[in-house]
């Protein structure tokens, strides 16, 4: 395989045929996956294959327990769907991953204008600037609910706070590229006019940002919401803390389902809404 | 002396009249400038709306905070996260930071491998250029309910079936990702240049002449840096995994935080930041010299 191939043209001629490269990184990526697979075999459980269909007729299928006596029906099981329980869960998973996005896209709008390289030009601030950023960004959101959690308790707070937390890292870095990739002739314009900086920003910079800014917190909002989503399940409100309670017990094990399928309808409609007014604004 | 005046009286109205003109011209702009598109009604009524939404959501979402001495805490939470627990942070043995944070890069590899193999075949047969328009969608609905069952419930149904542990997690990560990467291979096969395969179907190439030699090398470039972005992606997913004992960094995390015990979370939250920044680095420079 790794020799190289002689062909004999017609005319006589002798061509080798190139060494493929594309061995060399594909044998280090299957010595690595080889190593990683090795690594995670150590630690596994029993292998249970026929648990997978009674799970998802769990999941999926109204609760039929004869020996506990409990009879439930496919009435039932979207009249959950649809039950107050939910609702307010919908509801406070929306509102938590909306005030998360608002309050870390406004916090992000300073600390943006300081990591960008063509606004601010001393080097020592926007340096350490990127670092913070970098580092508020390698967090995970669920971490952050988990530490959110443990320090202020359970409930919405948390999960707000960790939203707005991953929003203002993720913001902050896709802002200052874009303000990088402005188009300065206005701002220095301006400023060759007698513009201070404040008011050069605020009528050249500001206008070239606003429909990119609003377009990603849209991206953002629909993020937030499918992370906040499972958020819940280290207590942090929401639809997770409905899943999670629900989870452990077989017997309410088709709430769990109905809840993943108001899941699926919530992303899907968070898609349809973000994709429309990402069309609005261009 | 009439000449004269006669003149002047002619220049005075060639003034008028160009003044007039001008007049008219600014009146014209002035008018169309009235007419210009009034759109601050509905950008008003917009900017209205998220504003009743957002203080809608602040009213209405009950937050009320555990009555507890602020200070204190966060007293506590500085001394732990200053003192991390520096046994459990360079405990060598399987229950220690190092193994578990090689633990959480091994799921996040393997189950990154596993998905960007797997992807491949739905890749294809989601790309329109492929399979054509209906098929498509059908393959794009798949990945959608793909993407959104939550990786923690997915990992807590594989739990029942595989058992706890990090071949859940791995197989967990193997699984949610196909949903992300199917629809990027899938968009890197339809940005496909024609050309090359015409050429083969010009010399006479069979199907499998046409996929080694046409589309594989114009795909492979975008699948490996479309699996290597999913991988920081996953590095951070497999922490997360942890909470629901499928292995991994996240248990340690989750146990320290239900105690109260900030210095044990510290050491795991610096294994975290670690891990999380070095992985982003390798990726990136891999990246670069893919494309």
């Amino acid at each position: 395989m790794l020799a190289a191939k002689t062909i004999t043209l017609p005319s006589g001629k002798t061509v080798k045929q190139p060494f493929n490269k594309i061995i060399i990184p594909a044998a280090i990526a299957i010595a690595v996956f080889i190593v990683c697979s090795w690594v995670v075999l150590q630690n596994k459980g029993t292998l249970k294959l026929y648990e997978i269909g009674t799970i998802f007729k769990q999941l999926f299928s109204p609760t039929d327990y004869p020996a506990m006596n409990i009879h439930h029906t496919w009435g039932d099981y979207f009249g959950y769907l649809f039950s107050l329980e939910i609702r307010e869960a919908l509801g406070e998973t929306l509102r938590m991953s909306f005030i998360g996005s608002i309050i870390g896209s406004v916090l992000c709008l300073p600390f943006a204008i300081l990591c960008s390289q063509n606004i601010v030009k001393t080097k020592w601030i926007y340096v350490p600037m990127r670092f913070i950023i970098n580092l508020v960004r390698t967090m995970p959101t669920m971490v952050m609910a988990v530490i959110a959690v443990s320090l202020i308790g359970m409930g919405a707070l948390a999960g707000i706070i960790a939203t707005s937390i991953f929003t203002f890292g993720i913001m902050t870095k896709m802002l200052y590229e874009c303000i990088e990739a402005l188009d300065m002739g206005p701002y220095e314009a301006l400023q060759s006019c007698g513009a201070n900086k404040t008011q050069a920003f605020f009528y050249s910079v500001f206008p070239q940002l606003l429909p990119t800014y609003l377009g990603y917190f849209i991206y953002n909002f629909e993020i937030n919401v499918r992370t906040s989503i499972v958020l819940g399940y280290v207590g942090a409100g929401g639809l997770g803390v409905i899943l999670q309670a629900n989870m452990d017990s077989i017997y309410t094990r088709s709430r769990v389902g109905a809840i993943l399928i108001m899941m699926f309808l919530l992303v899907l409609l968070m898609q349809a809404f973000t994709r429309y007014v990402r069309g609005k604004l261009q | 002396m009439m000449k004269f005046w006669n003149k002047k009286k002619h220049e005075i109205k060639k003034i008028q009249t160009q003044l007039n003109d001008q007049e008219q011209a600014s009146q014209k702009v002035a008018d169309k400038y009235n007419q210009r598109p009034k759109k601050w009604m509905y950008n008003g009524g917009i900017a209205l709306l998220v504003v009743a939404a957002v203080v809608y959501a602040f009213i209405s979402s009950e937050i009320s905070i555990r009555d507890v001495d602020f200070a204190t805490q966060f007293y506590y939470l500085w001394r732990g996260f200053t003192h991390p627990n520096t046994d459990f942070l360079f405990d060598m043995s399987k229950g220690g930071v190092p193994y578990l944070t090689l633990e959480t890069i091994a799921i996040a590899f393997s189950g990154t491998f596993l998905a960007a193999i797997l992807a491949i075949p739905f890749g294809f047969l989601t790309a329109k250029n492929v399979v054509g328009k209906h098929w498509s969608k059908l393959g794009e609905v798949l990945l959608i309910i793909i993407r959104t069952f939550p990786e923690i419930v997915l990992a807590l149904v594989l739990i029942r079936v595989i058992g706890m542990g990090a071949t859940t997690g791995a197989l967990t990560i193997g699984i949610h990702s196909i949903g992300m990467l199917a629809k990027l291979y899938a968009e890197a096969i339809e940005n496909m240049d024609q050309g090359p395969i015409e050429a083969l179907d010009a010399v006479g190439a069979n199907v499998w002449q046409k996929i080694r030699y046409g589309i594989l090398p114009q795909v492979i470039p975008d699948f490996l840096s479309v699996a290597l972005y999913r991988f920081d992606i996953n590095v951070r997913s497999a922490t997360i995994l942890g909470m629901v004992s499928a292995g991994g960094l996240g248990a340690p995390l989750i146990f320290a935080s239900q105690a109260w015990n900030w210095s044990q979370m510290s050491s795991v939250l610096i294994a975290i930041v670690i891990m999380v920044i070095t992985v982003d680095f390798i990726s990136s420079k891999l990246r670069q010299k893919l494309v």
